[in-house]
């Protein structure tokens, strides 16, 4: 089906009383959200990330080639699906991004505050430099799985603190991760709910981020996610990279482990 | 982000190493208070905000303590019944003493999901935070853009009347959820200061009156 024709079939759906179309297209939504991927912003942002990975840039004007994301220096193929690991070189367990910064820190010679500072991009923005390279090494592993092992112990400690918090309840709303992704077919006001108790859901989640999100205009990137759940739930700013986020990413990769990763996955 | 390693780390680096040559001890799940206490110190390192004592909102009370089971662990009966005492404690009324209040406020902010949020090194600051009401409940007959997280409230008056019996227990069911259900997804809106009295009583109004576009009949 043609781009325009698959558009005038997604505005005609959307344009039924709501009745009418939960009874003759009762997953209206997901066939719309199927219809966006196809033509996907987010692999704009793959291509801008791929170049910036081999340019030569920041103050040592060095590229990231030289970057290890686990499997050796430079060698992208099936990396992100290993992530978040432990990394002999940093003594810590990592996620994706945050070994983006320790490459960019360490080889480039950026500094690690700056990067941090623009590391999300505000919406209906270019994106930033750590959001293009983030998506363009995990579009590396497409359809590869997720397998993150917890062999070395900071690895499981990352893991169990990661389930731990996904359990904390704080804050004047009393919300942990649990009290929203908990539970199957809930929505805030119509935004559907991923239960990330559902190994089917999780996988559904961590084989499609980093993502293009419709109503931002930008890619986001796991560390985004994590950042705005918090701020949904009133509490301090995560910042980017910290352990809390680690912890979590950790938790959630692995029982997201068998997923199919594809990316750039599509958000409303 | 901090690379030293905590005391828990360590320790249980030196357990996992010496897990074959000793063939028990070695479970897989980590010891529960050794891992909360890393998991604490990674909160403490992990969080800015504009100013400091809103990093207090990540420290949690007695209550949010035993309600934050890991895998739906089922609470004890005294766990039950300490929450239900602790929030029965909080409830504070209005000055005035009424409890059902102006309806029509009572919509606008059951339909605000706003105020209070922490942003771009900013605080969130309006007039008064939202209610958050529809992000989790149905409310007026025929409404789509509602959540259901929470049981749906459309009709609630219609259905209860209005009572002071039933002014009385929205409004603490509203002040402090966990006094009527320990440990309950919805935020102890009251307690935790996220609301008013005066804001409350204007949502007991807005579920109970009878002029109330909630109770009106169904489209």
């Amino acid at each position: 089906m043609s781009s325009v024709r698959r558009w005038i079939a997604a505005i005609a759906v959307a344009a039924l009383p709501w009745p009418l179309a939960a009874q003759t297209e009762p997953n209206g939504l997901a066939l719309g959200r199927k219809m966006l991927l196809e033509d996907n912003p987010g692999e704009l942002w793959i291509d801008r990330g791929k170049d910036l990975f081999s340019q030569k840039r920041g103050p040592r004007n060095e590229s990231l080639e030289r970057c290890d994301f686990g499997l050796g220096p430079g060698k992208l193929e099936g990396a992100s699906v290993r992530l978040p690991r432990y990394f002999a070189d940093t003594g810590h367990v990592q996620d994706l991004e945050s070994r983006l910064l320790t490459c960019m820190v360490e080889l480039q010679g950026f500094k690690r505050e700056d990067l941090a500072k623009s590391a999300l991009s505000p919406a209906l923005s270019s994106g930033s430099d750590i959001e293009a390279l983030a998506i363009y090494v995990t579009s590396r592993s497409n359809g590869m799985k997720m397998n993150v092992t917890l062999d070395h112990p900071q690895e499981r400690e990352m893991y169990e603190v990661g389930r731990y918090l996904f359990h904390r309840r704080s804050g004047q709303t009393d919300f942990a991760c649990v009290t929203c992704h908990g539970d199957a077919d809930k929505r805030i006001r119509l935004q559907d709910l991923v239960n990330m108790t559902d190994r089917k859901q999780i996988q559904e989640v961590v084989g499609s981020w980093p993502a293009y999100r419709g109503s931002h205009g930008v890619v986001r990137t796991m560390q985004w996610r994590m950042y705005d759940c918090f701020w949904q739930m009133r509490l301090p700013e995560l910042a980017y990279g910290s352990d809390v986020s680690i912890a979590l990413i950790t938790y959630l990769h692995r029982q997201g482990n068998g997923a199919v990763v594809q990316v750039p996955g599509f958000k409303r | 982000m901090s690379h030293s390693t905590t005391v828990g780390q360590r320790v249980r680096t030196l357990a996992a190493s010496l897990c074959p040559l000793l063939a028990i001890g070695c479970a897989t799940t980590a010891d529960t208070s050794a891992t909360r206490d890393d998991a604490e110190q990674m909160i403490a390192r992990s969080f800015s905000a504009p100013a400091p004592e809103l990093l207090k909102r990540l420290d949690q009370d007695k209550a949010q303590q035993i309600c934050s089971k890991v895998d739906h662990a089922p609470l004890t009966q005294e766990q039950s019944a300490e929450v239900v005492k602790l929030a029965r404690a909080s409830i504070k009324y209005p000055s005035s003493g009424k409890l059902a209040g102006d309806w029509k406020h009572g919509e606008q902010l059951a339909h605000d999901g706003a105020g209070d949020r922490i942003q771009f090194g900013q605080l969130e600051k309006r007039k008064e935070n939202g209610g958050l009401c529809q992000n989790c409940h149905a409310l007026e007959p025929g409404e789509i853009n509602v959540g259901n997280v929470g049981p749906s409230l459309t009709g609630y008056g219609a259905q209860r009347g209005n009572s002071e019996e039933i002014a009385k227990y929205t409004y603490e069911k509203i002040y402090n959820a966990w006094a009527y259900f320990p440990c309950s997804n919805m935020p102890r809106l009251g307690a935790n200061g996220h609301l008013t009295p005066e804001q409350i009583a204007d949502l007991v109004a807005y579920l109970v009156d009878s002029k109330s576009p909630l109770n009106a009949k169904s489209k």
